[in-house]
Protein backbone atom coordinates (compact mmCIF):
# COMPACT_ATOMS: atom_id res chain seq x y z
CA UNK A 1 0.00 0.00 0.00
CA UNK A 2 1.39 3.32 -1.05
CA UNK A 3 1.48 5.96 1.66
CA UNK A 4 -1.04 9.07 1.15
CA UNK A 5 0.43 12.72 1.33
CA UNK A 6 -1.47 14.78 3.85
CA UNK A 7 -1.03 18.32 4.60
CA UNK A 8 -2.04 20.61 7.69
CA UNK A 9 -4.78 22.72 6.36
CA UNK A 10 -5.24 20.82 2.71
CA UNK A 11 -8.62 20.52 1.87
CA UNK A 12 -10.24 17.30 0.61
CA UNK A 13 -12.73 16.71 -1.98
CA UNK A 14 -16.62 17.65 -0.75
CA UNK A 15 -19.59 16.26 -2.00
CA UNK A 16 -23.45 15.88 -1.04
CA UNK A 17 -25.90 13.39 -0.87
CA UNK A 18 -29.88 14.03 -0.70
CA UNK A 19 -31.41 11.73 1.90
CA UNK A 20 -34.81 11.01 1.16
CA UNK A 21 -37.40 9.01 3.66
CA UNK A 22 -37.22 5.90 1.56
CA UNK A 23 -32.95 6.08 2.67
CA UNK A 24 -33.63 6.25 6.01
CA UNK A 25 -36.32 3.11 5.88
CA UNK A 26 -33.18 1.63 3.93
CA UNK A 27 -30.70 2.41 6.98
CA UNK A 28 -33.63 1.20 9.74
CA UNK A 29 -33.06 -2.45 7.92
CA UNK A 30 -28.84 -1.76 7.30
CA UNK A 31 -28.32 -1.06 10.84
CA UNK A 32 -31.11 -2.40 12.63
CA UNK A 33 -32.24 0.72 14.39
CA UNK A 34 -35.54 0.83 14.23
CA UNK A 35 -36.78 3.85 15.97
CA UNK A 36 -39.88 5.56 15.00
CA UNK A 37 -38.69 8.85 15.13
CA UNK A 38 -36.64 7.81 11.78
CA UNK A 39 -40.05 6.86 9.57
CA UNK A 40 -42.97 7.94 11.84
CA UNK A 41 -44.18 11.46 11.65
CA UNK A 42 -46.19 10.67 14.57
CA UNK A 43 -43.34 9.50 16.41
CA UNK A 44 -41.35 12.07 15.58
CA UNK A 45 -43.95 14.81 16.61
CA UNK A 46 -44.37 13.09 20.33
CA UNK A 47 -40.78 14.09 20.82
CA UNK A 48 -41.47 17.39 19.53
CA UNK A 49 -39.40 17.23 16.80
CA UNK A 50 -40.68 18.92 13.69
CA UNK A 51 -40.97 15.65 11.50
CA UNK A 52 -39.03 12.61 10.94
CA UNK A 53 -35.42 12.92 10.97
CA UNK A 54 -32.38 11.07 10.04
CA UNK A 55 -30.54 8.64 11.93
CA UNK A 56 -27.70 10.38 13.57
CA UNK A 57 -25.77 7.59 12.61
CA UNK A 58 -26.82 8.27 8.78
CA UNK A 59 -25.75 11.08 8.61
CA UNK A 60 -22.59 10.26 10.38
CA UNK A 61 -21.08 7.14 8.68
CA UNK A 62 -22.46 9.20 4.98
CA UNK A 63 -19.56 12.07 5.96
CA UNK A 64 -17.27 9.90 6.53
CA UNK A 65 -16.62 8.97 3.09
CA UNK A 66 -15.11 11.61 2.31
CA UNK A 67 -12.71 10.16 4.43
CA UNK A 68 -12.84 6.98 3.14
CA UNK A 69 -12.64 8.15 -0.55
CA UNK A 70 -9.05 10.08 0.32
CA UNK A 71 -7.39 7.95 2.18
CA UNK A 72 -8.52 4.33 -0.51
CA UNK A 73 -8.17 1.99 2.15
CA UNK A 74 -11.15 2.34 4.71
CA UNK A 75 -8.99 0.16 6.75
CA UNK A 76 -6.91 3.40 7.60
CA UNK A 77 -9.50 4.89 9.81
CA UNK A 78 -8.28 4.47 13.09
CA UNK A 79 -10.95 6.61 15.14
CA UNK A 80 -14.02 9.16 14.41
CA UNK A 81 -16.29 10.48 16.57
CA UNK A 82 -19.19 13.43 16.04
CA UNK A 83 -21.71 15.11 18.15
CA UNK A 84 -24.82 15.61 16.60
CA UNK A 85 -26.03 18.95 17.34
CA UNK A 86 -28.71 19.33 15.33
CA UNK A 87 -31.09 16.31 14.01
CA UNK A 88 -31.56 16.56 10.29
CA UNK A 89 -35.09 16.70 9.31
CA UNK A 90 -36.23 15.08 6.23
CA UNK A 91 -39.43 16.10 3.95
CA UNK A 92 -41.56 13.35 3.02
CA UNK A 93 -41.25 15.23 -0.47
CA UNK A 94 -38.60 17.06 -0.55
CA UNK A 95 -36.02 15.09 1.26
CA UNK A 96 -32.63 16.70 3.19
CA UNK A 97 -29.61 17.46 0.97
CA UNK A 98 -26.22 16.48 3.57
CA UNK A 99 -23.25 18.96 2.33
CA UNK A 100 -20.18 17.12 3.92
CA UNK A 101 -16.67 19.40 3.49
CA UNK A 102 -13.18 18.20 5.53
CA UNK A 103 -9.90 19.50 5.34
CA UNK A 104 -6.95 18.28 7.25
CA UNK A 105 -6.23 19.79 10.77
CA UNK A 106 -3.60 18.04 12.05
CA UNK A 107 -0.41 15.21 10.99
CA UNK A 108 1.80 14.00 13.57
CA UNK A 109 3.37 10.62 13.74
CA UNK A 110 2.03 9.24 10.22
CA UNK A 111 -1.59 9.98 11.21
CA UNK A 112 -3.70 12.45 9.83
CA UNK A 113 -7.01 14.41 11.56
CA UNK A 114 -8.97 15.23 9.25
CA UNK A 115 -12.08 17.71 10.61
CA UNK A 116 -15.21 17.65 8.57
CA UNK A 117 -17.64 19.95 8.67
CA UNK A 118 -21.95 18.41 8.12
CA UNK A 119 -24.43 20.98 7.05
CA UNK A 120 -27.96 20.52 6.21
CA UNK A 121 -29.59 23.80 4.64
CA UNK A 122 -26.37 25.82 5.37
CA UNK A 123 -26.74 24.54 9.74
CA UNK A 124 -24.25 22.66 10.69
CA UNK A 125 -25.75 19.03 12.08
CA UNK A 126 -22.40 17.60 13.18
CA UNK A 127 -20.16 19.02 15.64
CA UNK A 128 -16.41 18.32 16.45
CA UNK A 129 -16.58 15.49 14.03
CA UNK A 130 -12.98 14.36 13.56
CA UNK A 131 -11.31 11.18 12.08
CA UNK A 132 -7.82 9.83 11.98
CA UNK A 133 -6.34 8.42 9.63
CA UNK A 134 -3.18 6.17 9.33
CA UNK A 135 -0.98 7.81 6.54
CA UNK A 136 1.69 4.88 5.84
CA UNK B 1 -35.89 2.80 39.90
CA UNK B 2 -34.82 4.51 36.69
CA UNK B 3 -31.39 4.70 35.75
CA UNK B 4 -28.85 6.38 38.09
CA UNK B 5 -25.22 6.22 39.38
CA UNK B 6 -25.83 3.28 41.19
CA UNK B 7 -25.12 1.69 37.62
CA UNK B 8 -22.08 2.95 36.21
CA UNK B 9 -19.86 0.06 35.83
CA UNK B 10 -22.51 -2.45 35.23
CA UNK B 11 -21.94 -4.80 32.14
CA UNK B 12 -24.04 -7.38 29.69
CA UNK B 13 -23.51 -10.48 28.91
CA UNK B 14 -21.59 -10.79 25.52
CA UNK B 15 -24.26 -10.72 22.13
CA UNK B 16 -24.81 -13.76 20.28
CA UNK B 17 -21.92 -14.26 17.93
CA UNK B 18 -22.83 -12.15 14.90
CA UNK B 19 -21.09 -12.99 11.24
CA UNK B 20 -20.25 -10.54 9.06
CA UNK B 21 -21.53 -11.65 5.44
CA UNK B 22 -21.32 -9.53 1.96
CA UNK B 23 -24.72 -9.57 1.53
CA UNK B 24 -24.85 -7.42 4.57
CA UNK B 25 -21.18 -5.23 3.85
CA UNK B 26 -23.06 -4.52 0.46
CA UNK B 27 -26.20 -3.65 2.14
CA UNK B 28 -25.01 -1.68 4.82
CA UNK B 29 -22.50 0.10 2.20
CA UNK B 30 -25.68 0.71 -0.05
CA UNK B 31 -27.89 2.28 2.79
CA UNK B 32 -24.98 5.36 2.85
CA UNK B 33 -24.93 5.60 -0.50
CA UNK B 34 -21.64 4.30 -0.88
CA UNK B 35 -21.98 0.87 -2.67
CA UNK B 36 -19.48 1.91 -5.33
CA UNK B 37 -16.53 1.47 -2.92
CA UNK B 38 -14.31 -1.18 -4.68
CA UNK B 39 -13.34 -2.05 -1.03
CA UNK B 40 -16.85 -3.13 0.14
CA UNK B 41 -17.24 -5.51 -3.04
CA UNK B 42 -15.62 -8.60 -4.36
CA UNK B 43 -14.68 -11.60 -2.70
CA UNK B 44 -13.43 -10.66 0.33
CA UNK B 45 -14.49 -7.46 1.25
CA UNK B 46 -13.97 -5.42 4.29
CA UNK B 47 -17.11 -3.53 5.77
CA UNK B 48 -16.93 0.03 5.92
CA UNK B 49 -15.92 1.89 9.58
CA UNK B 50 -19.33 2.91 10.59
CA UNK B 51 -20.83 -1.50 10.08
CA UNK B 52 -19.84 -1.04 13.97
CA UNK B 53 -22.94 -0.03 14.64
CA UNK B 54 -24.73 -3.09 13.58
CA UNK B 55 -23.34 -4.98 16.58
CA UNK B 56 -23.15 -1.99 18.91
CA UNK B 57 -26.50 -1.82 18.36
CA UNK B 58 -27.47 -5.44 19.39
CA UNK B 59 -25.15 -4.64 22.57
CA UNK B 60 -27.68 -1.63 23.27
CA UNK B 61 -30.78 -4.25 23.75
CA UNK B 62 -29.14 -5.76 26.74
CA UNK B 63 -29.32 -2.22 28.28
CA UNK B 64 -33.12 -1.06 26.67
CA UNK B 65 -34.00 -4.30 27.87
CA UNK B 66 -32.95 -4.02 31.46
CA UNK B 67 -36.22 -4.03 33.97
CA UNK B 68 -34.03 -2.08 36.75
CA UNK B 69 -33.08 0.87 34.22
CA UNK B 70 -36.70 2.11 32.66
CA UNK B 71 -35.56 2.96 29.29
CA UNK B 72 -36.86 3.36 26.37
CA UNK B 73 -35.27 3.89 22.38
CA UNK B 74 -37.68 5.77 21.69
CA UNK B 75 -37.44 8.48 24.89
CA UNK B 76 -33.34 8.45 23.81
CA UNK B 77 -31.57 10.92 21.62
CA UNK B 78 -28.21 10.20 20.43
CA UNK B 79 -26.00 12.85 22.03
CA UNK B 80 -22.36 11.99 20.63
CA UNK B 81 -20.62 8.87 18.80
CA UNK B 82 -17.02 7.79 19.13
CA UNK B 83 -15.38 4.76 17.43
CA UNK B 84 -11.92 3.59 17.60
CA UNK B 85 -10.54 0.71 15.53
CA UNK B 86 -7.58 -1.36 15.71
CA UNK B 87 -8.95 -3.06 12.26
CA UNK B 88 -11.70 -3.19 9.94
CA UNK B 89 -14.17 -5.45 9.93
CA UNK B 90 -14.05 -8.70 6.84
CA UNK B 91 -16.35 -10.76 5.82
CA UNK B 92 -16.08 -14.06 7.41
CA UNK B 93 -15.33 -12.69 11.17
CA UNK B 94 -17.48 -13.64 14.17
CA UNK B 95 -18.01 -10.88 16.45
CA UNK B 96 -19.50 -10.54 19.64
CA UNK B 97 -20.20 -6.82 21.61
CA UNK B 98 -19.91 -6.19 25.50
CA UNK B 99 -21.62 -3.33 26.62
CA UNK B 100 -20.52 -1.47 30.25
CA UNK B 101 -21.99 1.71 30.96
CA UNK B 102 -19.42 4.05 32.16
CA UNK B 103 -20.98 7.02 33.27
CA UNK B 104 -24.67 8.33 34.72
CA UNK B 105 -25.49 11.87 35.56
CA UNK B 106 -29.40 12.34 35.83
CA UNK B 107 -31.11 15.28 37.03
CA UNK B 108 -34.77 14.58 37.40
CA UNK B 109 -36.46 12.80 34.77
CA UNK B 110 -33.56 13.42 32.16
CA UNK B 111 -30.46 11.01 32.72
CA UNK B 112 -27.30 11.67 30.28
CA UNK B 113 -25.72 8.24 29.79
CA UNK B 114 -22.15 7.13 28.79
CA UNK B 115 -21.71 3.63 27.50
CA UNK B 116 -18.97 1.82 25.77
CA UNK B 117 -19.23 -1.62 23.34
CA UNK B 118 -16.13 -3.21 23.09
CA UNK B 119 -16.18 -5.43 20.12
CA UNK B 120 -14.04 -8.48 19.38
CA UNK B 121 -13.73 -11.59 17.53
CA UNK B 122 -14.69 -14.77 19.03
CA UNK B 123 -11.30 -15.67 19.15
CA UNK B 124 -10.58 -12.98 21.63
CA UNK B 125 -8.95 -10.14 18.92
CA UNK B 126 -10.27 -6.46 19.87
CA UNK B 127 -11.61 -5.02 16.75
CA UNK B 128 -13.21 -1.65 17.95
CA UNK B 129 -14.75 0.20 20.53
CA UNK B 130 -18.03 2.07 20.14
CA UNK B 131 -18.56 4.85 22.83
CA UNK B 132 -21.88 6.61 22.97
CA UNK B 133 -23.32 9.80 25.25
CA UNK B 134 -27.26 9.27 25.54
CA UNK B 135 -30.11 11.72 26.77
CA UNK B 136 -33.02 10.09 28.22
CA UNK B 137 -35.79 11.26 29.16
CA UNK B 138 -38.29 8.97 31.60
CA UNK B 139 -42.36 9.17 31.30
CA UNK B 140 -43.76 12.03 32.88
CA UNK B 141 -45.01 10.70 36.25
CA UNK B 142 -48.25 10.87 36.67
Amino acid sequence: MTAIEATEGQDLPGFSRLLTRVDLVRYAGASTDYNPIHYSDTAAAALGLPGVIAHGMLTMGTALRLVTDWAGDPGRVLSYQVRFTRPVVVDAVDGARLEVAGRVSKVEDGVATVTLEVTCEGQKVLGAATAEVRLD
Amino acid sequence: MPISEAHVGRSYPATAPYQVSRAKITEFAAALGDADNPAYTGESPVAPPTFAVVLSSAAWAAMFDDPDLGLALSRTVHVDQEFAWSRPLRAGDEVVAVLTIDKVRSRGASAIIGISVQLSTTGGEDVCTAASTLMHTAEEAA
